[in-house]
């Protein structure tokens, strides 16, 4: 069963920030216990979005091996309504950080692998975390790739842009195939996705196109755009039809259903 | 009683070293079989292909790598320290084609080997590569 998920993507601006958080509040709203992390070193935008107040330590400490994780991880359960727990773990946003993070050497990387991997010990198996969702930079990236491969399970973000559309068709096969991982594409921002002959007809074009399984489909909501990374939809907005188009993913994800 | 006790157990005491030897052997053949196919791909590359002391094992380099070798990298990767039995359960392929692999790993700088008593355990050593 899947309990680490990597939410990735080729280009920028497809939704991995806000799926990742919308994601994993819906796991928390269905009581389980889960973290989100922020490794997009380059330009962190999670704590913005969860509106955190700032943190005494940051991921980028726990992958130098200046701190264990648990002084990393933000109790934020108070944001989700029910019994759910739900933690922050956040990229430093500082200049001088995200400095530091892009000066890293291939034997830091390996390290920083290997702390991504100790966590399914120290928070899956000890602290009975039910999952962890690593929000990534977009490409080839060092902090991807280490979250891709000690994932179980990638969430491909992808729009119908075209400057999208090959670059994350040859990450398909080049990147996840090579790593072995079990990959979901979410279709994100999808116009006229209303009418259900549509729906079917673009979900058979996707998966004859990317050779993948599809783990969903979202149209593009004025109000997501509106709401200006301002809400957790899942939290704020919990009729919304996203809020039940991600509380599909998850049901999807938690049974394995991903075809 | 005592002395026919100790009579049984001495053949078994030899046998068991005789077999300790062979595993010994064997790694050794292993090593030198690898070797022999890099000399003969590689061609003048060899000495540069064979002379990579403590490589990373980072992405970057686990994406270069021929698809037989990712496969067990990526378990050693999972497992940080581990035995070629314990890697082939992971891969589903046999215990001496793993334990060639993680030999050819360790030529090729990525893993270090230690042996402790009677099995050889493979290993990242994450810490002293800095």
């Amino acid at each position: 069963m899947s309990k680490i998920i990597a939410v990735h993507s080729y280009k920028g601006g497809t939704g991995k920030t806000l799926l990742s958080v919308n994601l994993a509040a819906t796991f928390a709203k269905n009581g389980k216990k889960v973290c989100v992390f922020d490794l997009d070193f380059r330009a962190p935008s999670l704590f913005a979005l969860l509106k955190t107040p700032n943190a005494d330590y940051w991921l980028n400490d726990y992958l130098n091996s200046t701190c264990e994780i648990n002084k990393t991880l933000l109790d934020l359960s108070s944001k989700i309504p029910g019994n759910g727990k739900f933690y922050a773990c956040l990229a430093n946003p500082a200049t001088e950080a995200i400095r530091d993070m892009s000066s890293k050497d291939r034997k830091w990387e390996m390290r920083a692998l290997g702390r991504l991997l100790a966590l399914r010990e120290t928070m899956i198996k000890d602290q009975k975390f039910d999952y962890l969702f690593f929000d990534t930079s977009p490409g080839l990236q060092y902090s991807s790739i280490n979250a891709i491969v000690a994932a179980d399970f990638v969430v491909v973000a992808t729009t119908g842009d075209r400057s999208d559309v090959d670059g994350t068709k040859r990450m398909l096969q080049e990147l996840y195939n090579l790593f072995e991982k079990k990959t979901g594409l979410v279709l994100n921002k999808v116009l006229d996705a209303s009418a259900t002959a549509k729906k079917t007809e673009m979900q058979n074009k996707i998966k004859a196109d990317y050779q993948v399984p599809m783990l969903g489909m979202v149209p593009c909501f004025c109000e997501i755009l509106r709401a200006e990374g301002n809400l957790i939809f899942v939290q704020d907005k919990p009729d919304h039809p996203f809020t039940k188009i991600l509380a599909e993913m998850a049901r999807k994800i938690e049974t394995d259903e991903v075809n | 009683m005592i002395r026919n006790e100790l009579s049984n157990k001495k053949p078994l005491n030899i046998l068991e070293k005789i077999e300790e030897s062979l595993e010994k052997l064997n790694d050794k053949m292993e090593i030198m079989i690898e070797i022999q196919k890099n000399s003969n791909t590689n061609g003048n590359n060899q000495k540069a292909s064979l002379s990579l002391p403590d490589a990373s094992l980072d992405v970057m380099t686990l994406l270069s790598m021929p698809d037989h070798l990712r496969k067990t990298a990526m378990a050693i990767c999972r497992c940080g320290r581990a035995t070629a039995e314990e890697i082939s359960e992971q891969t589903k392929r046999a215990r001496a084609v793993e334990s060639a692999y993680l030999n050819q790993l360790v030529i090729m700088g990525y893993l270090k080997k230690e042996r402790k008593g009677r099995k050889a355990y493979f290993f990242i050593d994450r810490e002293t590569q800095s």
